[in-house]
């Protein structure tokens, strides 16, 4: 059944117009995979009959183990549009023939980043939403960051069989249901995306065949267009039956505005009404349940009543023929049989993609400002822009994948300009890549370029733009992402931004310290073949895996220990990443002497004001940015005194993050002198803290005099950089210090019968419930907490128990909040963290005192 | 006016510096401290007519008195070391040659380092055991009277082993003691210590296995492992120990103090330690400018692994430099910003430095070249005494060929980025002759980086700034006087 080849493919490569790459995103367990395997199905890979029970793209063992996908995996499939159906693109088009590029994603928050990675890479998104739960977290998530890269959103209404044979919803209350997931769904597109931007009309609709409704699992699915098209045919086939495509066109689309909304169908009369009540008083259905729903609802209720006579009658009025095989089938199977034959879920969902979602040609135009950070007319960016072969080229590598070779990996990326091919020589750049320096640049061959197809890659001559392509031979000079070109002023593609963070760590540990090496290979491996997790070595000797959450961390754990480092591992409980911070200004101004006591540094800490760090994190305010225009947000936005604002020193800790030195002195001599050692001491002090070492989080250090040695010998970087230092540290003991830990917003969903147990837990472990609401339609209600991270672990086991397996959590991160207590002293809650950190990082006990700081005039 | 380049020298008069001083022994006594004797007969055997008398801090206090009876009890003029530029445990060679010594006599704690210059006599510091409670003590760290252990000790209470093992060692039949041994034919031997006249660290002798190493010689049953030990060791926790514990990693280690007569298990995991000295490697491997530091010119050998070390570094694309700067501080090492880690050249006692409070890692040779010499592989074997690694020493790698290496490239787990290995080494070679245009391959060029220049682009200040007009012209007007420590109107 394989209905395309690599040949074919390649052919059809070039026709970039009919293009269509597209990842499918969702919360967790709203049936992506599932789903995906149909439109496999359709394509030819796997036979149709075992579609919806193989999980094509879970390519791992544990992901088929645990069904929950944990890599994002591409394949390519190839569809062909009837003539009259090509009438319904909008956009450029090349022939009948579509390359579809798709990507399935994880649903679990916890792998998210894995959704950044595949949305990098294409242009249009089916969301796929459980109409039973409707949106969830994770749904508005990774909506949110589609809308932000510029990805058009299609929207599939799954699990449409559990709403009709589960929860026996009536046909008024499943529009009311869609009704409402469309609604929520069009909000977040409104809330995050830019009305009457360069990508056209977001918001999805049934009425224009951007929302699909079916079951994955069952294998059916259809848009408005189906039915719009049989009715079509229906009411207008007397007379002209031979229309234009374009004709036919116009018709069905007509249709489908009338099967959607408030209209009105009188099935005695065969009318259409904008009200439902007639004159004569009686109430009118809805066209969509008179028309749409009405047919399926009898189809279910024959087969699932074993009604045969019923059954063959419908079948025949709906033109259905079974295979003698599935004849004899009853029940469930008959069900699935018919519906899957009535209402194929590939045919509908390939239709809505390949009409619905953008070209390279149409997105890249859009997207090039999004993806490019060079200027807009150099020959990359128009390369980008016009999806030209013949440009330079520029590929986009957003992940890793490990290959059968160990330790090496094929990287997985996107052609956006011209094409590459096997041993080309290209300039391989890595994010800290600036253009004209060396820095993070390799100049490399390509070894081979390959097509990757879920679990299988092909070989491939040469790949062009628009594509999505594997490379061998380039992983060694990437860390994790780089933008790879032949042209030698191009910049950088913008590096991807995660929605969630890592901090939950693991300290790893070999039993034997001979294996260090292999360890340490092990993690620079993992490091490699996850875009989020992070490995580190700290200065305490602790080897250090960083994830997003529990289980991201615990499949990462496995992978190091079994694919990676290969060698046996003890591994830490899980433990908090924290941030030390201040919480007033500080009492005095603080002093502290160089060595040779002929220098000294006056300074002052102050707590940020509200949103600044966060504004840091984001981007809003950043080292590059220009000063005076920075000086005039922070003026504006966070009540700067503007000439101070001209006046940051630097950003730290590595130079950007979220604390600032600022020089608010008056005409001191020599201070542009010492502001390196300043800086380079402030580095130090803002990445490790005094309480206990720690990153320090929204601190404003001012530098308020400094007298200096009038002789510059005496005022070197030696005798400056340990002051500095000292006199930090001393500003962030008298400005009460505090420590900050990671907070997840969890959102549980549960039946309100088990709500009770959601509070207990949740007061338990400190959270917060900040929302409650009911799903509407359904005895489920949705709430929404806040909850410490570090009293996260064994949360989600907790709940269960206490729900009677009921709720299921998400956590993702959301803030930081300050730990209430004073962290010196051992006995509060902050203190315990500090005894903590300093015991596992080797470091004296107790907060060192602020005598070994604070100098006297 | 000369003030303003340096403290005025009546402050250095005063300066007050932190040292513990030791009580001042009896006259009576130093005889059989010091060991006067026998340190007269050594001068008078040799006939040397200079002898240097190098003692540590905490024992200067006796000095004058020491050095007064050798005058009196010999025909040579004695001089006093005291404030030796390295650590007290090295001999000063140096120092000795300024005065043209003939010999050192070095009092108090040492490493048992060998120096080849001067001729040398160690005299240790007679410190008191309490035998009864040290047996007491190892009887329970040691329950089982089978087990094979190794006894260890600080040189100061060299003097206290023999009785030690009288009492041990009936009870103990798998005993072992260890012995003092400097290598180096000029050194005098007394007490413990022998002559040691094969440089060879490894003889079979007996069928019995000769581990000599630290100046201290121990012979192992045929058959058996150095793993298959326990080693107990006799003296405070400190440098020596923790050299000990880092060089035999593998062994189990129980300590009795002397001083606050308690036997204890050292429980520190050892573990631990490898893993932070395995994150200065990782340092190591990050760095691209790396400083050496002389920390030693007494310990023989310095210079060549001075040598090799250079090479090494070079060879693994990094540049260095050398710096004598004698004792090390936190202010000194920060003078030196583009430095990214510091090597540390120094006795094997001394090497271990926990560099946490300074601003870059020093790590040791060691460290240096796994991080630097593909060919040296990380394993048990963690050597702080760097002449192993020298040529004919016991761990010595040579250096990988850098031809064989191609571009690999390696992600560093301390930073996050890539580094590539041989990036700054692949500079090509100037071809010397003729002088003919060649096309530059826009492709292939890369910019030289050249690590100093390309940190002085990054600084903010780089040297005087003039400002030409924008600084207003004042008449020249009345300062502060004094210096910063205490300007004089300050009071």
């Amino acid at each position: 059944m394989v209905n395309f080849t690599v040949d074919q493919i390649r052919a059809i490569m070039d026709k970039k117009s009919n293009i269509r790459n597209m990842s499918v995103i969702a919360h967790v367990d709203h049936g992506k995979s599932t789903l995906t395997d149909s439109l496999v199905s359709k394509a030819g890979i796997i036979a149709s009959a075992r579609a919806g029970e193989t999980r094509f793209t879970d390519t791992r063992k544990d992901e088929q183990e645990r069904c929950i996908t944990i890599k994002s995996t591409a394949i390519s499939l190839y569809y062909e549009l009837a003539e009259n159906d090509l009438a319904f693109i909008k956009q450029t088009k090349d022939g009948a023939g579509f390359l579809i590029n798709l990507i399935d994603s994880p649903g679990h928050v916890d792998f998210s980043s894995e959704v950044t990675a595949a949305l990098r890479v294409t242009d249009g998104a089916l969301v796929v939403v459980d109409c039973v739960s409707g949106v969830c977290v994770q749904t508005e998530t990774v909506l949110r960051q589609a809308i932000a890269e510029r990805i058009k959103p299609v929207l599939m209404m799954n699990k449409m069989d559990r709403a009709l044979l589960e929860l026996q919803l009536q046909p008024e209350d499943l529009y009311q249901t869609f009704q409402r997931i469309v609604e929520s769904v069009n909000v977040i597109i409104a809330t995050y995306g830019e009305e009457d931007g360069p990508m056209g009309h977001l918001p999805v609709s049934p009425v224009i065949g951007t929302v699909g409704f079916g079951s994955g699992l069952h294998g059916w699915a259809f848009t408005l267009k189906q039915f719009a098209e049989m009715y079509a045919a229906k009411f207008a086939a007397k007379g002209n039956t031979q229309m234009s495509p374009d004709e036919h066109c116009k018709k069905v689309e007509d249709m489908m505005k009338k099967l959607w909304g408030d209209r009105y169908f009188d099935p005695a009369t065969g009318k259409f009404y904008k009200s439902s009540n007639l004159p004569a008083g009686s109430k009118l259905p809805r066209t969509f349940v008179a028309l749409v729903l009405d047919p399926i609802f009898k189809v279910f209720a024959a087969i699932m009543n074993f009604n045969k006579e019923e059954t063959a009658k419908l079948l025949s009025k709906l033109e259905v023929k079974l295979d003698t095989e599935d004849k004899d089938k009853e029940g469930k199977p008959l069900l699935k049989a018919v519906m899957r034959r009535w209402l194929p879920a590939g045919e509908a969902l390939l239709q809505m993609i390949t009409i619905h979602l953008p070209s390279p040609v149409t997105a890249q135009k859009y997207r090039c400002e999004m993806l490019y950070e060079g200027p807009m007319d150099d020959e990359c960016a128009m390369g980008i822009k016009n999806c030209d072969p013949k440009a330079p080229l520029m590929v986009y590598i957003s992940k890793m994948v490990p290959t059968n070779d160990k330790g090496r990996f094929y990287a997985f990326g996107r052609v956006f300009s011209g094409s590459v091919s096997t041993g080309l020589k290209v300039r391989i750049m890595g994010p800290n890549y600036t253009p004209g320096k060396k820095e993070d640049l390799y100049l490399k061959p390509i070894q081979r370029t390959i097509l990757m197809m879920g679990r299988y890659v092909e070989p491939i001559e040469d790949v062009p733009c628009g594509n999505i392509v594997g490379l061998v031979g380039v992983d060694q000079f990437l860390v994790k992402t780089g933008t790879i070109t032949t042209f030698e002023h191009a910049h950088n593609m913008k590096v991807m931004k995660f929605s969630v963070s890592p901090v939950v760590r693991v300290a790893v540990e070999v039993k034997n310290p001979a294996d260090l090496p292999k360890l340490v290979e092990g993690l620079k491996r993992l490091s490699k073949s996850d875009p989020m997790v992070q490995c580190i070595i700290e200065e305490s000797g602790e080897h250090i895996v960083a994830g997003a959450g529990e289980l991201h961390l615990e499949i990462c754990l496995k992978d190091l220990e079994e694919d990676h480092a290969c060698v046996p591992l003890k591994k830490s409980d899980p433990v908090v990443s924290y941030r030390e911070t201040v919480s007033v200004e500080s009492s005095v101004v603080c002093l502290s002497k160089s060595p040779n006591k002929h220098n000294r540094l006056f300074m002052k800490a102050a707590p940020f004001e509200e949103g600044l760090a966060e504004a840091i994190e984001k981007g809003d305010i950043s080292p590059r940015q220009e000063l005076k225009l920075r000086a005039r947000y922070l003026a504006d936005t966070h009540d700067w005194d503007v000439g101070e604002a001209r006046k940051i020193w630097c950003f730290g800790p590595d130079g950007t993050g979220p604390n600032l030195l600022v020089d608010v002195t008056k005409g001191v001599q020599y201070l542009n002198e010492i502001k390196d050692s300043v800086v380079a001491g402030f580095q130090w002090a803002v990445k490790e803290g005094v309480l206990c070492e720690e990153n320090m989080r929204a601190v404003r250090f001012n530098v308020h005099d400094v007298t200096l040695h009038t002789d510059a010998i005496h005022r070197g970087g030696g005798q400056i950089i340990p002051t500095a230092r000292r006199c930090l540290y001393a500003c962030q003991l008298t400005a009460e210090p505090k420590m900050m830990e990671p907070v997840y917003l969890v959102e549980i969903q549960c039946p309100g019968s088990a709500v009770g147990g959601i509070y207990g837990v949740l007061t338990r472990r400190r959270g917060h419930v900040f929302e409650e609401i009911a799903v509407a339609g359904t005895p489920m209600r949705v709430t929404k907490a806040f909850l410490p991270v570090m009293e996260s672990f064994g949360f989600t086991a907790d709940l269960r128990s206490h729900t009677g397996g009921q709720a299921f959590p998400q956590c993702v991160f959301d803030h930081w909040q300050i730990l209430p207590g004073d962290p010196t002293d051992p006995a509060s809650k902050p203190g315990i963290v500090v005894t903590d950190a300093r015991k596992r990082k080797g470091l004296k006990e107790g907060v060192p005192l602020l005598e070994n700081y604070l100098d006297k005039m | 006016m000369a003030d303003a380049f340096s403290s005025s020298s009546e402050t250095v008069i005063q300066r007050v510096v932190d040292v513990r001083v030791g009580q001042r022994h009896p006259v009576e006594e130093l005889e059989e401290l010091y060991q006067i004797k026998e340190t007269c007969d050594f001068i008078s055997e040799h006939q040397f007519k200079k002898v240097a008398l190098q003692f540590p801090d905490e024992l200067l206090v006796d000095a004058v008195a020491v050095a007064l009876e050798i005058e009196r009890n010999s025909n040579a003029k004695p001089f006093i070391l005291g404030d030796t530029s390295y650590g007290s445990c090295c001999v000063d060679e140096v120092a000795a040659e300024h005065v043209g010594a003939d010999c050192v006599v070095h009092y108090g704690s040492s490493c048992l380092s060998p120096s080849k210059r001067l001729p040398l006599m160690y005299v240790f510091e007679r410190r008191p055991v309490d035998l009864e409670k040290c047996t007491s003590s190892f009887r329970e760290l040691y329950p089982d009277t089978h087990s094979h252990i190794i006894i260890l000790y600080d040189v100061n209470y060299v003097h206290a082993i023999n009785d030690l093992m009288a009492l041990l060692s009936p009870e103990y039949p798998n005993l072992v003691v260890s012995e003092l041994v400097v290598e180096g034919e000029q050194c005098y031997s007394h007490g413990r210590i022998k002559r040691q006249h094969d440089d060879t660290c490894l003889s079979e002798e007996d069928n019995n296995q000769l581990i000599n190493q630290f100046g201290r010689q121990f012979s192992l049953t045929s058959g058996s492992s150095i793993t298959d030990y326990s080693m107990f060791y006799v003296g405070q926790e400190g440098a020596t120990l923790t050299n000990f514990m880092m060089t035999w990693n593998r062994c189990s280690f129980c300590s009795f103090d002397p001083i606050k007569m308690t036997g204890r298990t050292e429980s520190v995991s050892i573990n631990r330690a490898l893993m932070k000295r395995y994150y200065a490697i990782e340092r190591a491997k990050d760095a691209n400018v790396v400083g050496i530091l002389v920390g030693t010119l007494g310990v023989s050998d310095y210079l060549k692994i001075i040598q090799q070390l250079k090479e090494t570094i070079q060879g693994a694309g990094k540049k260095s430099y050398l710096f004598a700067m004698g004792k090390l501080n936190v202010p000194k090492l920060a003078n030196f910003l583009e430095i990214d880690i510091f090597v540390l050249i120094s006795c094997p006692e001394n090497s271990l430095l926990d560099s946490s409070e300074f601003y870059k890692p020093v790590v040791t040779p060691f460290e240096m070249e796994v991080a630097c010499n593909k060919k040296r592989e990380w394993s048990e074997e963690y050597v702080t005494d760097f002449r192993h690694l020298l040529p004919g020493g016991q761990s010595y790698v040579p250096l990988a060929d850098q031809q064989e290496e191609g571009d690999e490239t390696d992600m560093s787990l301390i930073t996050g980025a890539l580094r590539s290995q041989n990036l700054m080494s692949s500079v090509p070679e100037v071809p010397s002759f003729g002088s003919s245009v060649v096309l530059r391959n826009q492709m292939l060029t890369m910019a030289n980086t050249n690590s100093a220049a390309s940190f002085l682009a990054e600084r903010s200040w780089r040297g005087l700034e003039q400002n030409l007009g924008a600084t207003p012209v004042v008449k020249a007007v009345e300062g502060r006087r004094g210096i910063a420590i205490a300007y004089e109107e300050e009071g």
